[in-house]
């Protein structure tokens, strides 16, 4: 580069030399001074490493912030059939390592998730294409959770596909046993319309057994048992006969079949089944108490739903387990044993045994055994050609059958019924084209983070975007906070206690959109491009160029100063050394 | 239309009036008032500029060479320690040849840590090539701030407006603030004669070896020698619109003068009304305010303090192991001249200390007894 002193002309002669290049500085190529390189390298967000799913949530925020719903519908859907669901009813795990949390507040992801899914509910552009058939055909068995998530991936795969259900209508546990102050009817049937497909087809009130099985050999080429835990536990005391099942009742009241139930009602058992049976209860004009043999901290339901129940008016009896009971004249008593903590824990929770002979009772109108439901014994089996996280096959004559849902899962929810049934096609599939021996191999490269989730869309489009599959978590000490002042959570909008527990009303309601984009607009993106740009503002090269579709460096003029990677707000670009 | 305005809003108004289009400062008392108010006209539309924040006045002085390089006009205001910071910077923008304006609030430098008037500070950056501009009311500032620009864009080089601390920058008084459409004929929009071209880059300011760096520097001292001239002109066309004018230096009762005072700032209006008191007792006094500091406008002073018996000048600032820094540039600026009247030199008023009109009373019998001056600056109000 040739330097110039260059005098210009002035109008009043005052003189002015300075040095000044005659052309550019095209010529200096810093990009000789590297011995590191930049790259745009996206990785995964502790959100969607903490996802069953493993959905793009970060993507999912940055489409949402930026009001375009179809690109966050797209990719929910790429990976969760039914987001409005999801939205309502999954335990967010991602909240809980939301990185955001240690700056101030989680993002409220599920509230997000909702107004998208609700998006979709109300677009007929979000309709979905399926592509052709392929010519196989497989045989599901129950249209819960998990059989719902079969059909919805397994006919992404071109896959025919038979649903066979015992009751009348679709749904299984959503249908019947989420209340539906949590989940509405209307948004799990117009969900379930995404499913509405040639290639779908479902048999109602239609029952099969083990036996049955082996002869759908000559109509199917797999099956896919979902049909979930609907086998009551039984509380194994005496007067057990007098107790009304709470996932049976669960089922009556959704269905407005429920018998009256009035007076103080005890609801024993501290999962999600005794709250949503205790909380339903109430909203009946009963006056139920939760018994459970630990305390609050040891109840296996969610804590925002244990939450929710107090707040409600609920009580709460810890610390005693039911022995007996007895039906008197006008009531029923149940002998509770008091229990006592034994300072040992299991699964991270406090166990207890009875505290000697110290017993009590109680006197009550009616008792609700709601200690969950068990599999059905006929499914059982513990000789497997596959096992996995969420699902696991075995292989009848050559007919392979997956046990999905909760027949496999240690964690039964909604969402984990949803991967499993992902899971489970996706090994079907492996299974066809690859073979047993392959499978390590796929599920390594469509694992999200450090796994177990499995991604859909990296499986479909055969690793495309590596970003999922990076098992580097982005974690908070690599989001730049200087871009992100702290901004509280957007406040969640619920019915008042006394308009909540009138009726069986949503409780929580929907995000309006300009709350919507507030609490987006919160997520930092972690790992995730959102073309903010502050990498090509603040490169001291101009080597970061911007061609309107892609974002790239000129590697002429990068001098490897590494001030994009350490101004880059959300960890998506590394610093490698030069080959 | 007057206002009663404070000082500091002097300088903002004056920003605002010529269409300034880039502001960056970093906060520090005395100066802050002034970017506080700027700050708020960006935010409510009253000016189109961007202000850029940043975490230091060396910064803030960088944003300013940025932008000024490009062509656009540029404003920052500092004090103090923040000066010093951006010492660097100051000689990179006179370098450079970037018409940047600068508003300095004359404060002290710790330690003692003192937020208070004194000259150390400006003084301090003599050497830098900027031109400085002492300001004693209200009314000069604004005016001056507004002859800065089209001064620092007709030479090409930098200009610092210097106001006292608080004497000034905190005081409020009635300030007549021009109409935009006068100040826009005064002072049109910015032709730069050198300015960054996204559609033909290139570079400025890279290496001058040898060869060349020299007739560079000679470049400025010779810009810096066309300034008086340029200033002059300036102020002609500012007082054809506006009525009002000040010179490079501003004579009060000179003209039959044996005793002239020399100094710069507020303190020559207390000086006045020392000389009026001592005119009034038959002393033949006088005071000779400079406002041009650089380049030292040494024709205008030779002029006037020639005819004088003894030249009295006060420093608000000490060069320590020589003494007050107007004094040694008054010796230089007369030794060349026909008539040489002895200079005593007096250091006052550092550290926002009063200089009262008895202060001048004293240096006046100190000088009017002695032959000769002292050869150390003499201390003036110490706490003995």
């Amino acid at each position: 580069m040739m330097n110039q002193s260059n005098q210009t002309q002035s109008p009043n002669n005052v003189s002015l030399l300075i040095s000044q290049s005659r052309t550019n500085t095209l010529g200096n190529k810093t990009g000789t001074w590297r011995f590191v390189r930049p790259t745009y390298k996206e990785k995964t967000a502790p959100c969607t490493n903490a996802c069953p799913l493993g959905i793009d949530i970060a993507k999912v925020e940055m489409y949402a912030s930026k009001k375009d719903y179809q690109n966050a519908l797209n990719t929910l859907l790429m990976e969760n059939p039914f987001p409005a669901v999801c939205g309502r009813v999954c335990f967010h795990p991602c909240e809980s390592a939301c990185n955001r949390q240690f700056l101030d507040q989680s993002v409220g992801i599920h509230h997000i998730e909702r107004f998208v899914g609700n998006w979709g509910l109300n677009n007929i552009s979000s309709q979905l294409n399926y592509p052709a058939l392929n010519g196989a055909k497989i045989c599901i068995i129950g249209a819960g959770p998990a059989g719902l998530s079969v059909a919805y991936f397994a006919r992404h795969l071109g896959y025919r596909c038979d649903i066979f259900e015992k009751s009348s209508r679709p749904g299984g546990l959503l249908m019947s046993g989420i209340p539906s102050y949590r989940l509405p009817d209307r948004i799990l049937l117009d969900e379930l319309q995404r499913l509405n497909n040639d290639g779908i087809q479902f048999h109602f009130q239609h029952t099969l057994s083990m036996e049955q099985l082996k002869s759908l050999k000559q109509h199917y080429d797999a099956i896919f048992l979902c049909c979930g835990d609907d086998a009551p536990i039984s509380l194994k005391i005496i007067g057990e006969h007098l107790t009304i099942d709470g996932l049976n009742l669960l089922h009556q009241i959704r269905t407005q079949k429920a018998p009256p139930i009035e007076g103080t009602v005890a609801v024993i058992g501290g999962g999600n089944t005794a709250i949503d049976v205790a909380r339903s209860l109430l909203r009946m004009g009963a006056n139920p108490i939760i018994v459970y043999r630990r305390t609050r901290k040891e109840m296996p339901a969610h804590p925002h739903e244990i939450e929710a129940a107090l707040d409600e008016g609920i009580a709460l009896k810890e610390c005693v387990a039911p022995t007996a009971i007895e039906k008197k004249t006008h009531f029923q008593q149940i002998t509770l044993q008091i229990m006592k903590a034994t300072g040992n824990s299991r699964d991270g929770r406090q166990t207890y045994v009875p505290d000697d002979n110290r017993m009590e009772t109680m006197q009550v109108n009616h008792v609700i055994s709601a200690i969950g439901a068990e599999m059905d014994i006929m499914w059982h089996n513990d000789q497997w050609d596959l096992s996995l996280s969420h699902c696991q096959m075995k292989q009848i004559g050559d007919l392979p059958v997956f046990w999905c849902g909760d027949l496999t899962t240690s964690e039964k929810t909604v969402t984990h019924a949803f991967a499993s049934g992902k899971q489970a096609v996706i090994s079907l599939d492996v299974l066809r084209n690859s073979g047993i021996d392959k499978m390590a191999t796929y599920f390594n490269q469509c694992q999200v983070g450090d796994g177990p989730a499995l991604s859909f869309e990296m499986y479909h489009h055969e690793g495309k975007r590596a970003k999922l599959n990076n098992n580097d978590i982005v974690q908070f000490d690599r989001v730049n906070t200087a871009y992100f002042p702290s901004i509280p959570a957007t406040q969640v909008k619920k019915r008042s206690k006394e308009n909540s527990i009138s009726s069986f009303e949503e409780v929580i309601t929907d995000f309006d959109e300009s709350q919507m984009i507030h609490e987006a607009s919160r997520c930092f993106n972690c790992g995730t491009c959102n073309d903010c740009d502050t990498c090509r503002i603040f490169c001291p090269e101009m080597a970061i160029q911007w061609d309107q579709e892609n974002r790239y460096i000129l590697m002429d003029y990068c001098k490897g100063c590494g001030i994009c990677i350490e101004e880059c707000p959300r960890d998506a670009m590394d610093l490698e050394v030069e080959p | 239309m007057k206002q009663v305005l404070e000082g500091s809003h002097a300088v903002s108004e004056a920003v605002r009036l010529a269409r300034t289009k880039v502001i960056s400062a970093y906060p520090i008392t005395p100066q802050t008032h002034i970017v506080e108010a700027l700050s708020e006209y960006c935010a409510d539309g009253s000016i189109d500029a961007r202000f850029i924040c940043v975490e230091s006045e060396h910064s803030a002085m960088a944003s300013c060479i940025g932008a000024s390089s490009v062509g656009v006009r540029t404003f920052t205001a500092s004090s103090s320690h923040g000066l010093a910071l951006m010492h660097e910077l100051l000689h990179w923008a006179a370098g450079a040849r970037l018409p940047i304006v600068m508003a300095e609030v004359n404060r002290a430098l710790g330690p003692g840590w003192n937020i208070w008037m004194d000259q150390s500070d400006s003084l301090s950056q003599r050497d830098t090539g900027w031109i400085q501009l002492y300001c004693e009311t209200g009314q000069e500032v604004l005016d001056t701030m507004i002859q800065a620009y089209r001064l620092a864009e007709t030479v090409n080089l930098p200009v610092m407006v210097v106001l006292d601390a608080f004497f000034l920058s905190h005081t409020y008084e009635p300030v007549d603030i021009p109409d935009q459409a006068s100040v826009d004929k005064f002072l049109p929009s910015f032709e730069p004669r050198i300015s960054l071209d996204l559609k033909h880059p290139n570079a400025i300011g890279q290496m001058a070896p040898p060869a060349y760096y020299m007739e560079m520097r000679h470049s400025i001292q010779t810009a810096m020698q066309s300034v008086l001239k340029h200033f002059i002109e300036i102020e002609c066309a500012f007082e054809k619109i506006f009525g009002r004018t000040y010179g490079p230096v501003t004579p009060f009762a000179c003209d039959d003068a044996d005793y002239i005072f020399v100094m710069a700032g507020t303190s020559a209006s207390t000086c006045r009304q020392a000389i009026k008191i001592l005119r009034e007792k038959g002393h033949k006094a006088g005071v000779l305010k400079l406002k041009m500091f650089r380049p030292f406008p040494y024709q205008f002073i030779r002029k006037y303090l020639s005819p004088a018996k003894k030249v009295i000048v006060l420093d608000r600032n000490c060069s320590f192991g020589i003494g007050g820094i107007f004094a040694q540039e008054l010796r230089t600026a007369m030794y060349a001249s026909e008539k040489q009247p002895p200079i005593f030199s007096f250091i006052s008023g550092l550290g926002g200390r009063d200089v009262s009109v008895e202060h001048f009373f004293e240096m006046f019998d100190l000088v009017e007894k002695a032959d000769q001056p002292e050869d150390e600056s003499v201390w003036i109000g110490l706490n003995h």
